[in-house]
Order: structure tokens, then C-alpha cells, then sequence
């Protein structure tokens, strides 16, 4: 029997055949889409797509270890800038800086990781934000690596080679096709996380962390690891951000970047993978899409970590979830497995 | 050398003193929550505005504006504080962050949106230098000198005396058994945010004209800076953020005057983080809490 | 079970103070492999204390703990529980909400299956073999303890007295040679109490399990038990087997008198 994360209730045998059919159906709408959207609807979920990866990482060090962190923006940039720096100064494919930045973002949280995972609540929150500041600093006054805030351009575009075919993404719906290739590789490497014997680890020393390392779970290593996994997600994004943006400078470090994550893993469900697309389709598509302003944005987001705190904890995939489950009831077949009787 | 030395301790009090009245609030607010504030900056900076707005769309005096500043913020405290902050007594640390972030994100942008984004100038203020000890400052940076030392004159006093700072005082020290005993934690709650809150926006209208140039966005940095002060005072601990925020103003100015001002900013957040490696409880571990 | 003459765990002159508060003065003893071992003592003399101490959720002020001949003083807590095969129950019953029963039960047992922590992130066939084991091993527990009606439920959504059978069953998971019980009868009915007790002489009998247990129900602790210890205000006041206890007049003097 699988990891049922807050299901109250026996499953409904259709529910998981339902819940992946909507999930194909997601990806079959994404694939007609640029057949039918225009090219400013396509950018905005290009958008919504790369902000995916580190909503994958927030998601993990929050949604499973229970460890609330601002930084996420840090590792995004952190991604951002190392694909920037790799390919203008020693011309590297898209392929190589897509890891480099993963590895490189995931490398650099380990030191700051160590010092900061001993702290609790929020001393931990304050720690993060305090690397948000520093990442800006140094983004602007590291003049000789980042050009300050002039920031870095001409970030050449993918270019994908083989034998004598050459790709060159170039075109918003040529990178329509690129960004959600990575989203859904980086999503299958998150579920496969999350449905190993750590993720059980990671949820337990979410629930009660005296009591996982009574049972011989090493939570602070894997606490540890896990910091190190989602910097890596984060960087993903935003090598895959400075591919797209083919401009880098220090506002991706600004808290925008930290923020919308923060609200699309919160907004759309923390700790489900589902959750996750919601929320980046809800907030990041969505205000592209109808070109809500930034101002407007962020008081919009206000709004909803209102609404979170103190109406709907849980975010929206659960609701979603409960419709699919009426859905589920709906149809005449018996639901086998149903011992228990109160 | 001793003289550049003297001006940039004198600077360091001065901006030392309104981190320390900022950081008083923050701390206060924390001791009867348990919870960070972080939009503390953002009402700092509705105090700056408020004064701006009076004075250069209103065209009242400067001396009156501090005033109606602080009553501006203050109710718009008082509807925080019953809408959101009373609600977040015995609730888990993460709805205290998440909540007091969402209300950031709303003052910062909702001031953006009705102002304009651009930088403002605040015209006005007790600009007129005086001489202290040799050295030529703005009046209203003694103002700012005389009216933290006041304002923790003034705390100190009301913890003391009142039944109001009894009361918080208990609730700092025991939320359970205050709800037991019959003290209305909710209103203490309440009472405490509108003048944790109104500390900032006090320093927010004080500062103006010494600032100049303002914006929406400026109270996420003093937001920042206010978690080093409190850390360094020991959280909850209103005497020790005078001292830690003199002592991060004058730290900030030691390096702005000689290393450069690009870096004055980094010193506290640089502050921060070693706090919370090496002495999260503070430089200054009194048991007491006031 | 006869019980061996060689110590599993020696505790040395343990001591512990809160603040001004002695918790634990210089605590000697030693328990014997494959024994039931009762702990008993008024409130406050350090039983919890001792148990913390000797699994690294604190750190005594001075002292020894060896376990299994090792000195696993300042070991840190996962690792006396993976290495030295220990575990413990806490006095208030908890469990992983979020996880249903069998889900608990396959992390307890995950840490000693597995070699290492990085081992724990693939899912390879060797992890699969594993996993398969520890849910053979996890549905017999339920079995046994008679969770099945409610072993799809996350573990937050059972009864107390369910979480309490659950919290027992996950001891038994990683195998362990030492369990440490903290008040395991504590605000549960009778008959769970019959059911509670027969499973802790079953893994002392079939499984050689030794136990440490801490309970105020002095009655079934004395027929549980091969020798109990006794602790009163943070020092060892008595041990032996349960009659020489129960008449012991320093002992009756001290706690039994209730």
C-alpha cells in the first residue's frame, strides 16, 4: 500500500487511475497548446515551468523535512549565474551548464547548510533570509565576475547537436518544448525521492524528529542531504531561467524569486507533486498571462499566505483532490477493500 | 584620526538609536507572541510616508506630521492586529512567518501602488546643524538621540508601573498560566503590536528628513537589520536592543566610513548570521526579559 | 529465559542536573541480558532522566554508559539506536501521524536494514528486496497486534490505545536487543493491558529481547519482571527480585506505601 499523505478514508479503487489520467491530460493539453495560444500565453508557461524546479526543492525541504527556508531564491540565482558565467566565458552546451549549475547550486549548500540546519525555527527562517542578502551583495559588488548590476548578457540560447542536425531553441515555442522535457524529467527524479525509503524518512522527521532519531534516523544528515537536493532542484531552474532570459543580474535575487515559489508550494499543496504544477500554473501562468503587474502580484500573494495561514492550510491540490475523489464516487463500481465499519 | 573615529561613534549613536527603538518593538511584539514580525520595516515605512504625505500633500508642519504619522500607523496596526496578529496567539511558528510575511508583501506593495514606485524626497525637518562637542549634525539627529533615550525611559517606566506593562510582562513570561489567571492574552496581544508598531513608525517619521529619499520597498532591509539587533539584545530583551542596536550603528559606520558605504548594509546581516551561529541567545544573556 | 549472567547495559555514576535541580546523583547498575528489569520510583526520582541519558536525548554531566561493552556515552541518539541496537517508547505515545501503520512500522525497521543513509535513496532491486522483508515483517506485527482494521489510516487518526500498540509494534521492527519501555500500561484499559504485557514476554522469550521497564503499576510490573531497580531521588535506593523488593522497608518507606 503507497504513502497516503492525509486521505481520511479508504481510496476509492478509481481514484489513482483518475488522478493519473488528469495528470496525462495536463501533459496532452501542454503538448497542443502552441498550436493554439499565442506567444505571450506560451512564455507565461514557459515561466510557470521553470519556476517548477524550485518549487520541487522548496517542496521537499518543506513539504518533507518540515524545514521552512526563504532561500530558495538564492540557489535559483546561484543556478542562474554559473550557466551565465560557463557558457559566455568557456562556451559549454546547455546540456553541461544544466548540470553544472545543478551540482555547483547543490555544492554551495553545503556550507551553508552545516551551520544553518542547527538552528531551529526562526533562527532557521532569519538564517535563510540573511543568505538572500548576502547573495544580493555579492551579486552586485563581485564587479570583476558579475558586472555588478549591469549584470550579465547574451546568454547564448540552447544549441543541441546530433551528428550533422543542429537544434537551436531559439523560439518561444521551440523552448515550449525544451522547458517542460526538463520540468517533467526534474519531476520524475522528485517523485523518485519521495517514494524511496528516505522520503519516508523525510516525512518522518517532519511528523516528530525525537522520534525518528530514536528509531535510528539520522535527521540531521538528512536533513543535510535534503538542503543539498533542493539547491540543486533550485539551480536546475535557473539555468534553465538564464537560458531562457539570456540576461542575468542581481534582481533574481531579489525576494520576488523566494517569495513566488514560497506561495506556489504553499498555494497549490505542500508536499505533493501535484501541488506543485497547481500552484506554478495558478499564480506564476496565470499572472503572466493576464500581465498582472509585480506591485499587484506580490499583494495578491499577500493575500493568499493570508488565506493559507488561516483558512486553507492544506492549499488547493487537496481540494482538488476531493473533487477528483466525488468523481471517483460517482461512478457504479464497487469500491473493493473497504473493511472497516465504525 | 581620534577626531574621524569620534564622528563615525557619534553617526553610529545616532543611527544606532533608531535601529534600537525599531528593535524595541520587534522584541516586545515577541515576548507576548512568541512570533517574529516580519513586517515590522513595513510599518517604519508607513510612518515615513504618513509623515511625507502630511507634509508635502498637506502641507502641515513638520512637527505635527511626526503625530499624525504615528496615529496613522497606529490604526492601521490596531486593524492588523485584530484581523491577523491576535489570531496567531499558540499558533505554530510557521503561520506567525508566513501570516506577518503576507502582510508585508501587502503594506510594501499597497504604498507602491498609491504612491508610485519611484524614489520621494521628504521635504522638511529640523535640518538646521548644531555644534556637539566639534562636530556639525542635524538637529534632527540629536532629536532622534533624545527621543530613543525617552522612549526607553518610557518603557521602562510603563513595565514597571502600569497595569499595562504588568501585563505584559506576564504574558512574556507565561501565556498559559495568563489565561488561567484571567489576563486577557488576546488584548495584551493586541495593545503590545499597535505600540511595538508604532515604536517603528515613530522611528520611520523621525527619520524622514535624515533619510530623504524614500520608498516601498525600504522596509525590507530595516526588517532585517531589527533581527540582528533583537538577536544580539537577546530576544525579548528591551534594554538589551539598545545597546546591540548602538552597537550595530556603530559598527555599520566604522565600515561605511572606512571600508566603503557600499558595504554599510552587509555589517548587519553579516551580524545576523554570526549571531545565529555562535550566540543565538544574545550577547547579553539576562534572564530577565524587560 | 533464564537470564545471562553478562551485562547488556552498565550504567556508572551517572549524573544530571537541571538548572539547580539534581536530577540524577550517581545512578550504578547493570542490566543482564534477556531479562525483564523493572524500574521503579516515586515521581521525580529520574527514571525518564536515566532512560534520556542512556540514549543520548541528553547528555549526562558525568558518568558512563556502556552498552553491549561499548562506551556509548556521547553517542548521538540514531546512532545508539542503529549500532547498539536500542530502542525506547516515550511516556506520551507518539507516533508519525502523517504515515499509516504498516508505513511506521517499515521506517522503524528501515534504519538497520539498510547500510547507510545514501542507500536509503535508491530504488534499486537490492532496496526493493529489503522493503519487501520489512512489510512482511510490518504485516505480521498489525497481525499480531490487531491493527488491521485500521492500518490504512494515518497513524494521527487512530485511538490512543491503537497508537500505543502501534508505538510497541515499531520497537519491535529494527530487531533490537535492548527496549527500553517508558510507563507502556499508562492510561490504557484493561484488557489492552493483558495484551500489552503477554507481547512484551513473548519478544523477551522467543525473541531474547531484554527490557527496561519503567511503570507505576507496581502489581504487573512485580509479576512482569525477573529483578527491579529502584530509584529514589536520583540514586539507586534497592534492586533485586521482586519479593525482596516488595518488602524491602526502605522501599515501602520510600514509594510502596501507596
Amino acid at each position: 500500500m503507497s504513502t497516503t499523505l492525509d486521505t481520511p478514508a479508504p481510496v476509492p479503487r478509481h481514484l489513482p487511475a483518475l488522478r493519473w489520467t488528469g495528470a496525462l491530460a495536463v501533459v496532452a493539453a501542454l503538448g497542443v497548446a502552441p498550436l493554439v495560444l499565442g506567444g505571450y500565453y506560451l512564455h507565461a508557461l514557459i515561466i510557470a515551468m521553470i519556476f517548477l524546479l524550485p518549487a520541487h526543492g522548496l517542496n521537499l525541504i518543506l513539504g518533507y523535512t518540515g524545514m521552512l527556508s526563504l532561500a530558495q531564491g538564492v540557489f535559483f540565482g546561484i543556478g542562474a549565474y554559473v550557466s551565465a558565467l560557463l557558457s559566455l566565458h568557456f562556451g559549454t552546451s546547455f546540456a553541461f551548464n544544466l548540470v553544472a549549475s545543478g551540482v555547483i547550486a547543490g555544492a554551495i549548500a553545503l556550507p551553508l547548510g552545516i551551520p544553518a540546519l542547527r538552528l531551529r525555527t526562526y533562527s532557521f527562517v532569519m538564517c535563510t533570509l540573511g543568505f538572500v542578502v548576502i547573495a544580493q551583495t555579492v551579486a552586485k559588488n563581485w564587479i570583476s565576475m558579475t558586472r555588478g548590476d549591469m549584470g550579465l548578457a547574451g546568454i547564448p540560447q540552447p544549441k543541441f547537436q546530433f551528428g550533422s542536425t543542429v537544434l537551436n531553441i531559439n523560439t518561444i515555442p521551440a523552448y515550449y518544448y525544451l522547458a517542460p522535457v526538463v520540468a517533467i524529467l526534474a519531476t520524475l527524479g522528485f517523485y523518485a525521492l519521495i517514494k524511496s525509503p528516505a522520503g519516508r524518512a523525510m516525512v518522518a522527521i517532519r511528523d516528530n524528529e525525537v522520534l525518528a532519531e530514536s528509531l535510528g534516523v539520522p535527521t540531521w544528515a538528512y536533513k543535510l542531504v535534503v538542503f543539498m537536493l533542493s539547491a540543486m532542484f533550485a539551480g536546475l531552474g535557473g539555468s534553465l531561467y538564464a537560458h531562457y532570459m539570456t540576461v542575468v543580474s542581481p534582481l533574481v535575487f531579489q525576494m520576488y524569486y523566494s517569495t513566488t515559489i514560497l506561495v506556489i508550494v504553499l498555494g497549490g499543496g505542500v508536499g505533493r507533486v501535484p501541488g506543485a504544477v497547481i500552484g506554478s500554473v495558478l499564480f506564476v501562468a496565470l499572472s503572466e498571462a493576464l500581465r498582472i503587474t509585480p506591485e499587484l502580484r506580490m499583494m495578491i500573494y499577500g493575500f493568499v499566505l493570508l488565506l493559507l495561514v488561516f483558512s486553507v492550510p492544506n492549499g488547493l491540490a487537496p481540494l482538488l483532490d476531493r473533487g477528483l475523489e466525488r468523481l471517483a464516487r460517482i461512478s457504479p463500481v464497487t469500491r473493493g477493500g473497504r473493511t472497516h465499519g465504525r | 584620526m581620534g577626531y574621524f573615529i569620534l564622528e563615525q561613534i557619534v553617526n553610529g549613536v545616532v543611527t544606532g538609536s533608531v535601529y534600537a527603538l525599531i528593535a524595541a518593538g520587534m522584541t516586545m511584539i515577541f515576548g507576548v507572541l512568541r512570533a517574529i514580525n516580519f513586517a515590522h520595516g513595513e510599518y517604519y515605512m508607513l510612518g515615513t510616508f504618513a509623515a511625507w504625505y502630511v507634509v508635502s500633500k498637506l502641507g502641515i508642519d513638520y512637527g505635527a506630521s511626526i503625530v499624525i504619522a504615528v496615529a496613522i500607523s497606529a490604526l492601521i496596526a490596531a486593524v492588523i492586529g485584530r484581523l491577523v496578529m491576535q489570531r496567531l496567539v499558540n499558533a505554530p511558528f510557521q503561520s506567525g512567518v508566513l501570516a506577518t510575511l503576507g502582510i508585508s508583501l501587502i503594506l510594501q506593495n499597497a504604498v507602491i501602488l498609491a504612491f508610485g514606485g519611484g524614489y520621494k524626497v521628504f521635504p522638511g525637518g529640523w535640518l538646521d546643524p548644531v555644534q556637539f562637542f566639534g562636530i556639525g549634525m542635524a538637529q534632527q539627529r540629536i532629536v532622534l538621540v533624545v527621543a530613543a533615550l525617552v522612549m526607553f525611559g518610557g518603557l521602562e517606566w510603563m513595565v514597571r508601573s502600569t497595569t499595562m506593562g504588568k501585563s505584559i510582562r506576564a504574558v512574556s513570561q507565561n501565556p498559559e498560566c495568563c489565561q488561567i489567571i484571567g489576563i486577557d492574552v488576546e488584548k495584551v496581544v493586541r495593545r503590545t503590536f499597535v505600540l511595538g508598531t508604532a515604536l517603528a513608525a515613530f522611528s520611520g517619521a523621525l527619520t524622514g528628513p535624515v533619510n530623504v529619499s524614500l520608498y516601498g520597498g525600504m522596509g525590507e532591509s530595516i526588517t532585517l537589520k531589527t533581527f540582528a539587533v533583537i538577536v544580539m539584545g537577546g530576544m525579548g530583551n528591551v534594554r538589551g536592543t539598545l545597546f546591540a542596536g548602538w552597537m550595530l550603528g556603530i559598527a555599520e559606520s566604522l565600515v561605511a566610513g572606512s571600508i566603503g558605504l557600499q558595504y554599510r548594509d552587509s555589517v548587519g546581516f553579516i551580524a545576523l548570521l554570526l549571531m545565529l551561529m555562535c550566540r543565538p541567545n544574545g550577547l547579553f544573556t539576562a534572564k530577565a526579559r524587560f | 529465559m533464564v537470564a545471562n549472567q553478562d551485562a547488556i547495559l552498565s550504567v556508572e555514576g551517572l549524573r544530571k542536573r537541571y538548572g539547580g535541580v539534581s536530577a540524577l546523583r550517581g545512578v550504578d547498575f547493570r542490566i543482564r541480558r534477556g531479562e525483564v528489569c523493572g524500574l521503579i520510583g516515586p515521581n521525580g526520582s529520574g527514571k525518564s532522566t536515566l532512560f534520556d541519558c542512556c540514549t543520548g536525548l541528553q547528555r549526562s554531566d558525568s558518568g558512563k554508559v556502556v552498552l553491549n561493552g561499548r562506551d556509548i556515552t556521547k553517542w548521538s541518539m540514531n546512532r545508539i539506536a542503529r549500532e547498539g541496537h536500542l530502542v525506547r517508547s516515550f511516556q506520551k505515545t507518539v507516533v508519525f501521524h502523517s504515515l499509516n501503520s504498516e508505513e511506521n512500522l517499515v521506517l522503524a525497521g528501515q534504519m538497520s536494514s539498510f547500510p547507510g543513509l545514501l542507500s536509503t535513496f535508491s530504488l534499486g532491486p537490492a532496496a526493493g528486496r529489503r522493503l519487501r522483508r520489512l512489510r512482511e515483517r510490518a504485516a505480521e506485527l498489525i497481525e499480531i497486534s490487531g491493527l488491521q482494521r485500521v492500518a490504512h489510516l494515518p497513524a494521527g487518526n487512530m485511538s490512543g490505545g491503537q497508537q500505543k500498540l502501534l508505538q510497541f509494534a515499531s520497537m519491535l521492527m529494527p530487531e533490537p536487543e535492548l527496549i527500553l519501555l517508558d510507563e507502556p500500561l499508562a492510561g490504557i484499559n484493561p484488557v489492552l493491558i493483558e495484551k500489552v504485557i503477554e507481547s512484551i514476554r513473548e519478544a523477551n522469550r522467543r525473541l531474547g529481547v531484554t527490557f527496561v521497564v519503567i511503570e507505576h503499576n507496581t502489581d504487573v510490573l512485580m509479576e512482569l519482571s525477573h529483578r527491579v531497580i529502584v530509584l529514589h531521588q536520583g540514586a539507586k535506593l534497592a534492586e533485586g527480585d521482586p519479593q525482596s523488593i516488595v518488602s524491602d522497608p526502605q522501599v515501602i518507606e520510600a514509594y510502596l506505601g501507596v
